[in-house]
Parts: structure tokens; C-alpha cells; sequence
């Protein structure tokens, strides 16, 4: 799983534009900008912790660093669905938060130019998840549901947990 | 180094140095007021202006310089002249003023920005308090001022040579041009004069007066030092010499056709002011020799360091659990290899000690601060107090100093402006007519008490209460509340007075921002107050964050850490023991007292099989005076752990301080004790 | 050339040392005061010693006067501010090889010291 990653991180800052790590869940396949991956990592014991909102699962010990991981179903408000062999947490660093995305499965890194991807349309009564999604990437017959980093961490839902403390 | 790279950390070293000197300074000058004694400190504080204006001049920064030479010139007049009235309440101001200036300056420097304040008011007053000085000082003798002339006893006399006989001697003349801003041109000349006394006779120079009168400086400057003698010595010697000479620019050299030259004939001889004899030697430097034994010998480490070595010796900690609490070794019977690894942890634990003691600092530079808060306030509110500092040289860890400064300087200014009262008051009510604060730091246990107490009003229950009616903190006709409980209120928002000392420190904290910030360091603030005689406001503080005793327990699938410090028993449950109280909730009693159940379980909604509170273990715990009992499934055994702050991205969850590893790799969260009581 | 610098200032001995170091000097050790300073000429033996004149327990006049005493080819350069003329004088009196005026750059203090390479 880790050689997967590898692959995408090898190359260098500037090839790493247009590349994207894609994970699914359930039928749809999201897209993150492979600069904000730092590993890929098989479903390990969380720690909880209270009063927490359900989506924050807990912290993990990655080797010796604690990270949060959040459930990006639960974060989405879709139905939670339990951790299998597959499970994997993408460990993302974003402006300097570290936080680990626990996804169903991870699928592959892929190139996706900036022209395949098209902004996102807004429904009225869209799912929840459109508030984080930027763009929406073409291949082949395929589309890939392309990640806004920034909202994923610090939508204002998010900042709303300040007062629960 | 890049030249950026060591101008960076010359500026570093100057800020540095020069705010430990102002430090240095401020607490000299504060020490010796109190103890009615200003003149044993003139030479030093003389010194410290000098080496400030030195630096400063050094570095370019001219306000900073010319200030320090204003002062010095004070001081200097001072040590000098040591006039007998001084207006030393006045001086002190000057001084303290100055401080003040040079401190934001540095400040603006530290930040990267210029040093472009105005100390044009300072110089002007302590150029003014010299003049008064003096004219005070009926008896101007030349030590009034800084001797341009010579001293008035002879203490050496220029060597002028023998009668000359013409025999094998030539004449010469020779004119000097120094380097530009090399400075002292006429102290330099006169060390020609004084060097060539050794190999040349008649000698006579123009300007006359170089050692008299500094202005000669600029005529040599313009014109050169013009000097003639005469020599047995060839020309080449002589030129020599001259080449030898310090910031040369060019000379002339010339033989003169032998005239009548003046041939003096007196004989004076060079006398060095205290010859130094070889007993003399022997014995200076075998003082030095002692003295630096005794001294200890200190180095500025930069923090950064200290930080990346304090977590290094966590991870150590954190792996040396790991290695011999592995999962895998369990059941084994390895009698050689835990014998290694008790040795590994006796090791680890010295490293830590040690590690732990170097960040570890004493309060006592924070504590002086405040002396200088209470004068000022003092001043500024007319108001009659001291600080009495007790117990300065208890250590706290370094991160804690700086964050508890700003928060004792408010409570140390609240005892001066609400709690010590008017002089007139105090003597009204029988009371001293100097109000006194104490300042005073114990260690207790783990923790570090800090307590600021004063003789004066004390907290005013009514006023307090009806504040916490208006906004809604109690209900009316609550009367179940503790005197302890009621003068908490003061912690909370809203409740910090009309701050009228805001021009002090211009951050207008309230009191619930001290409460916040000591509560930064996992510390705890109570306040205290007796009506008519005072109040006191005590400040508990881990000593440390970093790495602490802990009991590992298990609830469910979860671990805790509770640091053993909260512990005071762990036990079985027996029937008898448990009660209900009126609200349903569940009490211990033990020896007499009752105690609050509190199952963790539940707090932490973990699941777990073991919630019979016969069947798990009861651990009790305390934290500020109040205990409650801990409901968990087991007992997993103590461990040094080393606290890890939970990650940002978590916000803070009341009850727990942190978490940190285990040795089988699982992560465990650290209870927070108080944070459970409340 | 191997020099010992005497200064009270943290700050200036290492403005100086790094001065020094720059054009080819060799600073073999630092002293705070003037004992110090006659402690380390002692021990270190170095060629050229530069001497500030204000200092704690011990001024720079009377490190001057003791390192001479013990040792008088012994070059020592003092540093003075400006306004200390008359202890200048006394310093050249006692057997200071030369003196330099604060503030200095670098260029003056090479320029200085070359005399004595």
C-alpha cells in the first residue's frame, strides 16, 4: 500500500501538480492533491477521545507523532460504514496540521490535467459532501471527485468546536 | 559564516547583553534605594552605563550611546567629586528612566525595527541634574569634571633626556600625519614623544600643550606633529621607529644641520605610579587563582537547544518503555535482560533529572521585576508600600517563568492599586502606615506555590456577590456558596475593575485572563480574603510538564494516565461504603468524609463489561482540596510517561491534560484531576 | 599572531574576535576583567593582548602594569573610549604599546595591529 504512494511522491514538487490521490468511498472516488500526502497507512487502534464531534475518531501513535484521524464518511454525513481489511488512513499535512483521513479504500495515484477538471455544480439539494468538493476531474469515462484541502480542515463547522471546550 | 549570518548574531549577542545589563541595572538601583544606600552602587552603575554606551556606540545605535554617555558623565561626576547632597529619590527616577527607554529601544531592535526614539527629555534632565550637582558643590576642584588637564599631583613627568654632548649625534625633524579617526591624536603624539624618549635626546614638539589640551588633537590633525631631536642612531633606525607607530598615515623625515639646540639641564626621571613589586604578583595571582576555583563558571545556551534536548530525552523515555515493556518479552523469564534494563532506567532517569534541572530557573529575576512595579505604582498613586519577596530562589521550569511574569505583575499591581490603602486610611484603622505585599514561591510536592498576599482592604463579599447576581452567575437567594467559592468570581470574565493602571503595562488584562494564562501551564489560581486585613491569591504550578509519574489504568478497550501526584489510595469497593446523595448521585464515604463517585466509563462513554462498582478499582484523587474517586476496570501498573500535548487540530476536551505512549505502542490519555472535579 | 582579548562586554570581545579571526589572527583566549586577563597571559602566553580600560575588580591599567611587570616585551594595546585621555597617557606611562578608540571598525583595528605582526 505504502508502494503506492511512494510512486506518486518520487517525483519531484513541480511534477507532483496534477497528480492526485484517489480513495473511495463507497461508489464515489475523491481526489486529493498528492502535495498534501504524506503516507498511506493500514487501519490501526484508535484512541478516543470525548465530547468530540463523531466524526473526529480520535488520535493515533504514528510512530511516536500523535495524530487526529477523522472519518471522512462520518465528515461527509454519510452512513458509517465499519472498518475492514481495505479500511487505510491517508495521512494528509495541510498548512502545517497533520491529520489522518480514515477511507474506505485507496485506489491509485492519477494525473488528471487542469482542463479534465470542471467546477463542481452547485444543487440546491446537493449532499453534504459539496461544500468540500472544488472540482470535478474527467477520466476516461470515470469522475473522480477532486477535494478542497483547505474546507476539509477548517470548514466552520470545525471551528464551531472551539465553545463545545 | 556569511557576513548577514554574523551580523545577525552580533545583534543577537548586543540585545541580549544589553538588556541583562538594564537588568542588572534596574535591580541595583532598586536594591540600594531600599537599603537606604546609593553610593556603594555609583561605581557599578558608572561601569554598566559605560560598557551600555560602548555597545551601543558599537553597534551605531547613537540615541542609545549619547543616553548612556549622559549618564555616565552623572555617575562619573559622582564617584569623582562625591558631593555631599544628592537628590538621590531623583536620580533614581533618571536612571529608571533611562532603563525604560533603552529597554523599548532594544526591544525595537529585537524586532527587527530602528531604534528611533526620542531620549532628548532624559538627556536634557540629566544634563540638568549634573549642572545643579555641580553648582550644588561649593568646592569645584579639576575632579569635577572629567580631567582634561593633569592631575594635580605630578605622577610622572616627561623624560628629558641628559646634557647632550654633540659628539655622533645628528638632528632631526620630522612631522606626523595620523590616520583619519583614529582618535586621541594628541595622546598619540605624545606616545612618539614618550617612545622616542628611549633613543633620542632634546627633544621638542609642536603643538606644546598635546597632554594639557585635547584640542591639540586638531591641529595635529590639520597640520601634523611636528617633533625634533637628536640621536646617535643612523637614519634608518629612526625611520624605523616611526614606521613602527600605531594609525600612521605618512611622515617626514629630515636631518637638520646641527644648531644650537636647547640643552636642558634637568634631569627628571619617569616615575610609574605604584610599581608593582614581585610579592605583589605572586599574590594577585594567586587570588585569581582561588577566585576562580570558587566561581562557577556559566554559558548562554540558546533555548531552542535546550527544547529539541528536552524532547529527545522524552522519546527516549518513550523508547526505552517501549524496548522493555514489549509485548513480545511478556512471559518470558529473562532475569540478565531486566537486569540491563533496570541499569537502563536508573541511567534514563539521571538523564532526565539532569535535562529536567538545566531548564529549571529561579523566580528570583522575575520576583525583583515586581519591585520595580511596586515603586512606580507607589509613586504614581501616592500610595505607602513594600514588597517583602520570600523564597526567590525556588526554581521553575524556564517555559513557565515567561509565563507566569505577566500575570504576577497584575496581581502584584492590583494588591498596590485596590488592595494596599491610602496611608491616611490605614493609620484610621490602627494599621501600619506602610501597606506590605509579600511576594513569596515554595515548592510543594510536585508543584511550585506561588502567593501574593497584602495587609489591605481585603475582597468586599457584598459587592462581589451582587456583581455575580447582575450577571447572571448565581441565582438570588443562593446562599450555599463558600466564602472561597464567592471570591472566585473575581476569576471570571466581566468581572476585572475599571483597570486605571492600564498605562503600566497597556495590555488591560482582567483577572480572568490571569486565571487563562496560568491555567496555560496547568497551574491553578485561588483567591483568599479576609475583610479589613488583606487578601491573597495563590498560584499552584506543576514543576514540570514534560514528564511525570502516571498509574495506567484500563477502562474498556481505552487506557488512562493518572499522575500519581493526584493519586492518594486506590482500593476494592465494599458495599458499606457507598451511598446515594440527594440528586442521585453516588458517594463514598471514607474515614468520615464523603466523596464523589465518578465512573469514568460513563464520562468517557467507553464500553466496558466491568461496571459493577464492586469489580473494577476505585482510585481516589485530589486536586485542590477536593477528592473524588475514580471508577476504572483495572490497575495496569505505574510508568514514567512523558506528557504529549494533545494535537491542535483537537480542541481541549475538560479532563484531559494530554496523552502519551505506551510501551505497547497504544497511546493512553492523561487524566486532568481538576478538570474531572469540576 | 596569537591574541588575547580583554573586555567586559560579551559583545565586544566577540566583535572584536571576529574581527580578529577574519584577517588572519589568532585568538587564543578571552578575560572579562583584569585579573582574568593576568590569569590567562600566564597561562596562554600570547603574542599581543588587547586591554580595555574599564573593567570590574580589576581594571585594564593594572592588568597592564602586572602583565609588564612579568613580562615586559610583552605587547599590550589598550582600548579606550573617547574622553579617557589622561588614563591613556597613564597607560602609555606604564608601557602600553599602542591604544585604539572606541568605536572601531575593523579596518582601523587591522590597520592598527598590522604594527605589530
Amino acid at each position: 500500500m505504502s508502494e503506492i504512494a511512494a510512486s506518486g511522491l518520487e517525483d519531484g514538487e513541480d511534477t507532483q501538480k496534477d497528480k492526485f490521490l484517489t480513495f473511495s468511498l463507497g461508489t464515489e472516488v475523491y481526489g486529493i492533491e498528492i502535495k498534501f500526502v504524506t503516507e498511506i497507512i493500514g487501519m490501526q487502534s484508535v484512541t478516543e477521545i470525548p465530547d468530540l464531534p463523531d466524526y473526529v475518531k480520535g488520535i493515533i501513535n504514528l510512530r511516536g507523532k500523535i495524530i487526529p484521524v477523522i472519518d471522512v464518511r462520518l465528515r461527509f454525513k454519510k452512513v458509517y460504514r465499519e472498518y475492514n481489511d481495505r479500511t487505510c488512513i491517508v495521512v494528509v499535512d495541510i498548512k502545517g496540521v497533520t491529520l489522518g483521513l480514515i477511507v474506505d479504500a485507496v485506489e491509485e495515484v492519477l494525473t488528471i490535467a487542469e482542463q479534465e477538471i470542471v467546477l463542481p455544480p452547485q444543487l440546491e439539494n446537493g449532499s453534504y459532501h459539496q461544500r468540500f468538493i472544488k472540482g470535478i476531474g474527467k477520466v476516461g469515462k470515470e469522475v473522480k471527485l477532486i477535494l478542497d484541502s483547505d474546507r476539509l480542515l477548517t470548514d466552520n463547522e470545525m471551528n464551531s468546536l472551539e465553545r463545545v471546550c | 559564516m556569511a557576513n548577514n549570518d554574523s551580523k545577525a548574531s552580533m545583534l543577537d549577542l548586543f540585545v541580549f547583553e544589553t538588556n541583562q545589563m538594564l537588568e542588572q541595572l534596574e535591580r541595583l538601583i532598586l536594591d540600594s534605594e531600599k537599603s537606604g544606600g546609593l553610593e556603594v552602587a555609583i561605581n557599578e552603575v558608572f561601569r554598566i552605563m559605560h560598557t551600555l554606551k560602548g555597545s551601543a556606540a558599537m553597534m551605531m545605535f547613537n540615541d542609545i550611546c549619547s543616553l548612556a554617555h549622559s549618564l555616565e558623565d552623572v555617575f562619573y561626576y559622582l564617584r569623582e567629586a562625591k558631593p555631599p547632597r544628592v537628590d538621590y529619590s531623583e536620580l533614581v527616577d533618571l536612571v529608571l528612566n533611562a532603563v525604560d527607554f533603552i529597554k523599548s529601544e532594544v526591544m525595537k531592535i529585537e524586532n527587527g525595527g530602528n531604534p528611533n526614539g526620542d531620549c532628548a527629555d532624559i538627556s536634557e534632565r540629566s544634563k540638568e541634574f549634573l549642572s545643579a550637582l555641580k553648582a550644588n558643590d561649593l568646592s569645584l576642584t579639576d575632579t569635577s569634571q572629567r580631567p582634561v588637564s593633569s592631575e594635580l599631583k605630578p605622577k610622572y613627568s616627561i623624560g628629558v633626556a641628559n646634557i647632550s654632548e654633540d659628539e655622533g649625534k645628528s638632528r632631526y625633524e620630522a612631522t606626523i600625519y595620523f590616520d583619519e579617526d583614529c582618535g586621541m591624536e594628541n595622546i598619540r603624539a605624545f606616545t612618539i614623544v614618550h617612545e622616542l624618549s628611549d633613543l633620542a635626546e632634546d627633544i621638542v614638539y609642536s603643538p606644546k600643550d598635546i597632554l594639557e589640551n585635547d584640542t591639540t588633537s586638531d591641529i595635529i590633525k590639520n597640520e601634523g606633529f611636528q617633533i625634533a631631536f637628536a640621536t646617535q642612531n643612523s637614519l634608518e633606525m629612526v625611520q624605523k621607529f616611526f614606521c613602527k607607530t600605531m594609525f600612521l598615515k605618512e611622515f617626514k623625515l629630515n636631518a637638520v644641520a646641527d644648531a644650537n639646540s636647547k640643552k636642558p639641564k634637568q634631569k627628571k626621571t619617569i616615575v610609574l605610579d605604584d610599581p608593582i613589586t614581585n610579592e605583589a604578583m605572586n599574590s594577585i595571582v594567586k587570588e585569581v587563582e582561588q577566585q576562580t576555583e570558587g566561581t562557577q563558571s556559566f554559558i548562554s545556551v540558546n533555548v531552542s537547544k535546550m527544547d529539541m534536548l528536552m524532547d529527545l530525552v522524552g522519546e527516549l523515555v518513550i523508547a526505552e518503555a517501549m524496548v522493555t515493556q514489549n509485548p513480545e518479552l511478556h512471559g518470558l523469564r529473562l532475569d540478565k535482560f531486566y537486569k540491563s534494563a533496570r541499569q537502563l532506567r536508573k541511567i534514563t532517569g539521571e538523564l532526565q533529572d539532569t535535562v529536567m534541572s538545566i531548564r529549571m530557573v529561579p523566580l528570583s529575576a522575575t520576583f525583583h521585576k515586581m519591585n520595580r512595579i511596586v515603586r512606580d505604582m507607589v509613586r504614581k498613586l501616592d500610595k505607602k508600600a513594600e514588597l517583602e519577596i520570600i523564597g526567590e530562589q525556588t526554581e521553575v521550569d524556564k517555559n513557565i517563568i515567561e509565563s507566569i511574569s505577566d500575570p504576577l505583575m497584575h496581581l502584584i499591581r492590583n494588591a498596590v492599586d485596590h488592595g494596599i490603602e491610602p496611608a491616611r486610611e490605614r493609620i484610621a484603622q490602627g494599621k501600619s502606615e506602610v501597606g506590605k505585599i509579600r511576594l513569596e514561591a515554595k515548592s510543594a510536592g510536585g508543584d511550585v506555590l506561588i502567593m501574593i498576599q497584602d495587609d489591605g482592604g481585603g475582597l468586599k463579599k457584598e459587592k462581589i456577590l451582587r456583581k455575580a447576581l447582575e450577571r447572571g452567575l448565581i441565582e438570588k437567594g443562593d446562599i450555599s456558596l463558600t466564602d472561597s467559592q464567592i471570591y472566585s468570581f473575581i476569576l471570571q470574565p466581566g468581572f476585572s475593575t475599571n483597570d486605571i493602571v492600564t498605562e503600566f503595562s497597556g495590555r488591560g488584562v482582567g483577572m480572568d485572563v490571569v486565571a487563562r494564562n496560568i491555567e496555560k501551564v496547568g497551574g491553578r489560581i485561588s483567591v483568599d480574603s479576609i475583610a479589613g486585613e488583606g487578601t491573597t491569591m495563590s498560584i499552584r504550578i506543576p514543576l514540570t510538564l514534560a514528564i511525570i509519574d502516571g498509574m495506567n489504568v484500563k477502562v474498556g478497550g481505552a487506557n488512562y494516565t493518572i499522575p500519581i501526584i493526584a493519586i492518594k489510595e486506590s482500593f476494592r469497593l465494599k458495599d458499606q461504603n457507598l451511598i446515594k446523595d440527594t440528586d442521585n448521585n453516588e458517594m463514598i464515604m471514607i474515614r468520615g468524609e464523603c466523596h464523589p463517585v465518578l465512573r469514568l466509563y460513563e464520562r468517557f462513554q467507553v464500553q466496558t463489561a466491568v461496571t459493577d462498582l464492586r469489580e473494577g478499582i476505585m482510585v481516589m484523587v485530589e486536586a485542590d482540596g477536593k477528592g473524588i474517586c475514580l471508577f476504572a476496570d483495572a490497575l495496569l501498573g505505574q510508568q514514567q510517561v512523558v506528557v504529549k500535548a494533545l494535537p491542535t487540530y483537537i480542541k481541549k476536551t475538560k479532563g484531559i491534560a494530554g496523552c502519551t505512549l505506551l510501551g505497547n505502542g497504544g497511546v493512553s490519555l492523561i487524566l486532568d484531576v481538576a478538570g474531572l472535579n469540576s | 599572531m596569537k591574541v588575547l582579548i580583554v573586555d567586559d562586554a560579551v559583545f565586544i570581545r566577540l566583535t572584536l574576535k571576529a574581527m580578529l579571526e577574519k584577517n588572519g589572527y589568532q585568538v587564543i583566549g578571552e578575560a572579562a576583567n583584569g585579573s582574568e586577563a593576568i590569569l590567562k597571559y600566564n597561562q596562554l602566553k600570547p603574542d599581543l593582548v588587547t586591554m580595555d580600560i574599564t573593567m570590574p575588580q580589576m581594571d585594564g591599567i593594572a592588568a597592564l602594569k602586572a602583565i609588564k611587570k612579568m613580562d615586559p616585551s610583552g605587547k599590550v594595546v589598550m582600548i579606550s573610549a573617547m574622553g579617557q585621555e589622561s588614563t591613556v597617557k597613564e597607560a602609555i606611562i606604564a608601557g602600553a604599546n599602542g591604544f585604539i578608540v572606541k568605536p572601531f571598525v575593523e579596518d582601523q583595528v587591522i590597520r592598527g595591529l598590522s604594527k605589530f605582526k
